[in-house]
């Protein structure tokens, strides 16, 4: 009976030939028409950027003829437009936030899985509900309080919230993982004498490598991509962010769009290229994040 | 001896928590508290601060705009699952179909508008929709259509969808990528056997995708609310919240008030309103979802 039920299936697939083929290319055409559109804005950017505004404005979407590195050359040189600038500050910020946020997540969520003490589920809920707490409800109040401690407007200001905020997310997942190890290790160097800190930092942290990547990736893009608490927390043109100096940016040359477009270039650059050097770990990264969250 | 090592030990921990705990506690409940205590005050961000009781939130209550805004919070939410999460359901079965090459391109290209910024997908954008030298409107003019030309984003009643658009086409790869991870979980023996009972692929996809992936379905409609009640930054850069107030969202009307029109109390107040709002509808779409799953256990 299976049989002849296969066998009917096979015959009926075998005459609808042309239609599966037809869907075949419908449904590649679709899926690779929304792949390009999601890449698109680069191509037109890269090539409008290489236009002069002369030549943009009368041919918005054709390939550029004679290009030019002038718009490039301009933004980058101009001290004043604060771009090289924001993207250093970006980095800096980016790379400290991340690694306290990996460093201190590590430590409390290791604490937290292992140590039993009164307070332990009480601290690990407290961290917990940041990640039900709406940040956006702070935006405000985080500028008021910042101020009043003489805190906003600093190299070093944006550190606290980023840490702040990527904390709970990252004291959770280590948390979870080392639930997951096996105590004997620790029971193992505690006989041959290892410190507390010592089975911490050079025991445990290796093993908790593949969760610290997943949580860099994720605040990796999370802070460079930040801007609210950057527009409020950031008054001095030198020490703005990328997304902060690029509203900025855009502001000053309302109309020039192939300088806007570069600006956006060089400030995306640093992410495009690890996005798509290291697409498949970041992905899978985001991905284990977002679901375990 | 071993107590005096405990002792040292947890000492040791505690200036382990210490930090972090500082940091964290400072960024997150010190403000949450000084909103709530400066939500009672008249205070226009200088040195006076007057008490005013309730009368912000009496203001509050009847704040046009501020409903306004969070209405188009919530449109965003809907507009956002069924864009976001529809379409990327959508292509999450395409893409699982025997017909489709360039699997891995399509996840790669796909996700790559979710890691760039908000702030630049507003501005690219902005550039689409500008009206000279936008490509919607070149592209109506290549097609013939050139008095359907407009400047977009003046159009109070279309400046909601349009802002929308530029959101829902940045995060459908990235939900796409979820759910794709979700279905790879499901046993693929389970697809051949409803193939051979006769499913069509509208079949399997409600009986069979749907039910298995279920809980990572519900991660990304709790991820899609969340992500569109803070909705600021390329609302932000593409409209300012205008024209007027048409698409006016709360964190943005939060922003305004405070540092547009300096009045710091009032923002406080709207502060303190988003925070209980943002949870209720995000607390209670969990509690719905969690109760929905319940009862599918049951049966």
């Amino acid at each position: 009976m299976a049989e002849v039920k296969t066998a009917g299936k096979k015959k009926n697939k075998e005459k609808l030939g042309p239609a599966r083929a037809l869907l075949a290319v419908l449904l590649n055409a679709i899926l690779i028409l929304f792949s390009l559109s999601c890449i698109f804005p680069l191509f037109w950017m890269i090539n409008s950027a290489l236009k002069k505004k002369r030549d943009f404005n009368s041919d918005i979407i054709g390939i550029v003829k004679s290009p030019t590195l002038e718009n490039f050359k301009n933004i980058l040189g101009n001290a004043n437009y604060h771009l090289g600038q924001s993207v250093w500050n970006s980095a800096r910020t980016t790379i400290l936030s991340v690694f306290f946020i990996v460093l201190f997540g590590f430590i409390v969520g290791y604490i937290l899985a292992r140590i039993k003490f009164k307070l332990n589920r009480a601290i690990f809920a407290i961290f917990l509900m940041g990640m039900l707490i709406p940040q956006h409800s702070l935006l405000v109040p985080i500028y008021v309080v910042f101020k009043k401690f003489g805190l906003s407007n600093h190299w070093f200001t944006l550190l606290i919230p980023y840490i702040a905020f990527g904390l709970p997310i990252a004291i959770f997942l280590v948390e979870g993982f080392v639930r997951t190890i096996p105590t004997e290790l620790e029971q193992a160097a505690a006989i041959d004498g290892c410190g507390f800190s010592k089975t911490m930092f050079s025991i445990i942290m290796p093993i908790c490598r593949p969760i610290m990547v997943t949580i860099a990736i994720i605040q990796s893009f999370g802070c460079w991509n930040e801007f609210s608490f950057a527009l409020i927390l950031i008054k001095d043109q030198a020490l703005q962010t990328v997304p902060l100096a690029l509203t900025q940016f855009t502001g000053q040359f309302n109309s020039d769009y192939p300088k806007i477009m570069s600006a956006m270039l060089v400030t995306m650059a640093p992410i495009v290229i690890l996005y798509f050097v290291f697409s498949k770990e970041i992905i899978k990264g985001m991905v284990a994040g977002a679901v375990k969250g | 001896m071993l107590q005096k090592s405990m002792r040292r030990k947890s000492r040791v921990i505690a200036l382990y928590l210490l930090i972090p705990l500082v940091i964290y506690i400072f960024s997150v409940f010190v403000p949450l508290i000084t909103a709530f205590v400066d939500s009672f005050f008249e205070w226009k961000g200088g040195p006076q601060k007057t008490f005013n009781g309730i009368q912000n939130y009496i203001t509050l209550f009847h704040d046009e705009t501020f409903w306004q805004s969070f209405g188009h919070n919530i449109y965003l939410v809907a507009i956002c699952i069924l864009g976001q999460i529809g379409i990327a359901f959508i292509f999450v079965l395409m893409i699982d179909s025997k017909l489709v090459k360039l699997k891995g391109m399509h996840r790669t290209f796909g996700f790559f508008p979710s890691t760039i910024s908000a702030v630049c997908v507003g501005f690219i954008w902005k550039m689409i929709y500008d009206y000279n030298r936008g490509i919607l409107n070149w592209f109506l003019k290549l097609t013939g259509h050139s008095d359907a030309v407009k400047v977009w984003l003046n159009e109070p009643s279309k400046v909601m969808l349009l802002v929308s658009i530029p959101l829902i086409w940045q995060y459908i790869g990235y939900y796409m990528v979820i759910l794709l991870s979700g279905v790879a979980s499901i046993d693929k023996e389970i697809f051949e056997s409803a193939e051979i009972d006769g499913a069509n692929a509208v079949q399997r996809a409600i009986y069979i995708v749907l039910p298995l992936i279920k809980n990572t379905l519900l991660i990304c409609i709790i991820l899609c609310i969340a992500g569109n009640m803070k909705a600021f930054d390329n609302i932000y850069v593409m409209t300012s919240g205008g024209p007027g107030t048409s698409s006016m969202v709360m964190a943005l009307y939060g922003y305004t008030v405070s540092f547009k029109q300096n009045n710091m109390g009032y923002g406080c107040c709207i502060s303190v309103a988003i925070f209980v709002l943002s949870l209720i509808v995000i607390g209670g779409a969990q509690k719905v979802f969690n109760f929905l799953l319940k009862d599918k256990e049951v049966e």
